[in-house]
């Protein structure tokens, strides 16, 4: 046990014993990769959520219930709704505002801007804090490397005063740093893997809401011209 | 949009706390997976540092030591327990031997008194017998020895005899072996020079190959400079040719572009439009820069003759005598690349 103790001293001791650079670098690294993380998770659950609900939506739609009660229903439970309830909600909205009589082309073309309207925002929404992921996954790297590069730099000028120089003065230095390449690296690769997951999935989910879109305004025009 | 904001928040609320918890859950166990990560690394040098020199050769008793070192108290005793009971053994042993020892002691002791016995018969019987029979007695004791002194001189005589016949034996063996040692030799030193000889025949034949190997190289050698010589005259009286070759086709091929350049000057010449009534024979100099097929790219004024008139008049001319003529050669194009024209005033 005692060993183990000297060890951590060890490993927080070259974090400590690091230069004040490296451990800014460091210290960017630990808040990137803990904000990335964070971000992770939540759009890990954001998008979960947003497919269940989809997938709920689009099953209850295709069943052939009537429009009226759906929009209803979807209207009570409006902060629990998807996001192809709530593109189908302001879609047959816009399209319900209109007076019967009114032209055809025009009814359509309110209610498809209305849902595109819609659209652009559930998709910003599912598309928020990714390129936060991306930039993490991309930059930390480099980052890490930096205040490698610098602590190794550090290590060797310090290296220059001491007349016999052995492995023993500069290992230490050289893993201090090298700590931030591996922080950097910790960071950067649950980024990049989560950033390209999420970015399938979005768009995965923004085919099925364009493809929705079509469906429904297909199903509107018919209903207004009869 | 205020209304996206608004969904937007109700539904980073209930995702979010536990986001943010499961994310330093993620790096607590990274960072202890560091931690565990340098302990594994770290430790098992360590306990072999330990084992290697101290715990190794004793580890298998290092945990039943204690034990072991109450059982050495004991065992210990054990041993001299073991020493005691073979000393009582020897010791019943001699005594054994001292009883057959006194036995015949005894039995010794008995002739002794014997010998009365007979005196004491002798008395009872009648003197002159006794004495007799102690002459006898002594006679027969003193042929006794004599005999007993005889049969050793014999038997020292029969043993000299065998120590004689032995050592003759031994003799003649060592001579043998010596014989046999020596043909050995003879045939070793034999075999010996037999060897050296096949060496030295062997050598002999070995250096005569090798000379003759040296001489077939130098004869080689010779052979391949003598070609060498040949192929480089061969290749001189080659190049040389060449040489002339080129030198032909060079002239030939100067003369061909003097013979273009003189047609292009003349063909300039023949389109200037010469102003009138300038003194003496002005000379202007220009710079042509050509395109493959005849073309002109640029022209450029290198030496003006003083007269502007004059100049813009050659200038002119030039432009208008494109396409200048040129060979047809297009390797020979490089030449007339760049042109230097000059026009003197009279001709």
């Amino acid at each position: 046990m005692n060993t183990t103790v000297t060890e951590d001293l060890s490993l927080f001791y070259l974090i400590s014993s690091a230069s004040v650079f490296v451990q800014l670098v460091m210290l960017l690294l630990l808040l990137a990769s803990l904000l990335s993380w964070w971000y992770i998770f939540r759009k890990l659950f954001v998008l979960r959520d947003a497919i269940r609900q989809s997938d709920e939506f689009e099953d209850y739609f295709w069943r052939g219930v009537d429009l009226n009660t759906l929009y209803q229903r979807a209207t009570t439970s409006r902060y629990t709704a998807g996001s192809m309830e709530r593109i189908f909600i302001s879609g047959f909205g816009e399209f319900s505002k209109h007076p019967p009589g009114t032209d055809v082309d025009m009814i359509m073309e309110s209610t498809r801007r209305a849902m595109q309207a819609t659209y652009q925002r559930e998709m910003d929404r599912l598309e928020t804090h990714l390129s936060f992921l991306a930039t993490v996954g991309s930059v930390s790297p480099y980052i890490g490397l930096l205040g490698t590069v610098w602590g190794i730099m550090n290590s060797f000028r310090s290296l220059s005063s001491i007349s016999q120089a052995t492995i023993a003065h500069v290992a230490p230095g050289i893993a201090e740093a090298l700590i931030a390449t591996a922080m950097g690296l910790f960071a950067a690769i649950p980024a990049v893997i989560a950033y390209n997951r999420f970015v399938s999935d979005t768009e995965k989910l923004a085919t099925r809401f364009e493809s929705f879109m079509e469906e429904l305004s297909n199903i509107l025009q018919r209903r207004a011209s009869h | 949009m205020k209304t996206g904001k608004s969904q937007n928040a109700a539904e980073k609320e209930p995702g979010s706390l536990p986001a943010a918890a499961l994310a330093v859950l993620v790096h607590l166990v990274f960072i202890g997976l560091l931690i565990f990560g340098f302990h594994w690394k770290e430790t098992p040098p360590e306990g072999m540092m330990v084992e290697l020199w101290q715990d190794l050769p004793v580890q298998p008793v290092v945990q039943p030591q204690p034990p072991v070192k109450s059982t050495p108290q004991p065992a210990p005793p054990p041993p001299p327990k073991q020493p005691p009971k073979p000393a009582p053994e020897p010791k019943p042993e001699p005594e054994p031997k001292a009883e057959p020892k006194t036995a015949p002691k005894p039995e010794p002791v008995k002739p002794q008194p014997a010998p009365p016995k007979r005196p004491d018969i002798e008395i009872k019987d009648k003197e002159a017998k006794a004495k007799a029979d102690a002459k006898r007695v002594q006679r027969e004791r003193e042929e006794q020895k004599k005999r007993e002194i005889e049969e050793q001189k014999r038997r020292e005589q029969e043993e000299q005899r065998k120590r004689q016949e032995e050592e003759q034996k031994k003799r003649e063996q060592e001579e043998q072996k010596r014989r046999e040692e020596e043909a050995l030799k003879k045939r070793q030193e034999e075999e010996q020079k037999q060897r050296e000889r096949e060496e030295q025949k062997k050598r002999e034949q070995e250096e005569q190959k090798k000379r003759e190997q040296e001489e077939q190289k130098r004869r080689e050698q010779e052979a391949q400079r003598k070609r060498e010589q040949e192929e480089k005259a061969r290749q001189a009286a080659q190049q040389a040719a060449a040489a002339a070759a080129a030198a032909a086709a060079r002239t030939q091929v100067e003369s061909e572009i003097g013979k273009y350049i003189a047609m292009i000057k003349a063909k300039i010449r023949s389109r200037v439009v010469m102003p009138p009534d300038l003194p003496g024979n002005p000379k202007v100099e220009f710079d042509v820069t050509l395109l493959p097929g005849g073309d002109i790219l640029d022209v450029r004024l290198r030496r003006s003759s003083g007269y502007p008139a004059f100049d813009s008049a050659v200038e002119r001319a030039i432009h208008l005598s494109k396409p200048l003529p040129l060979p047809s050669d297009p390797a020979l194009f490089n030449r007339f690349r760049n042109l230097d024209v000059t026009v003197h005033y009279l001709e």
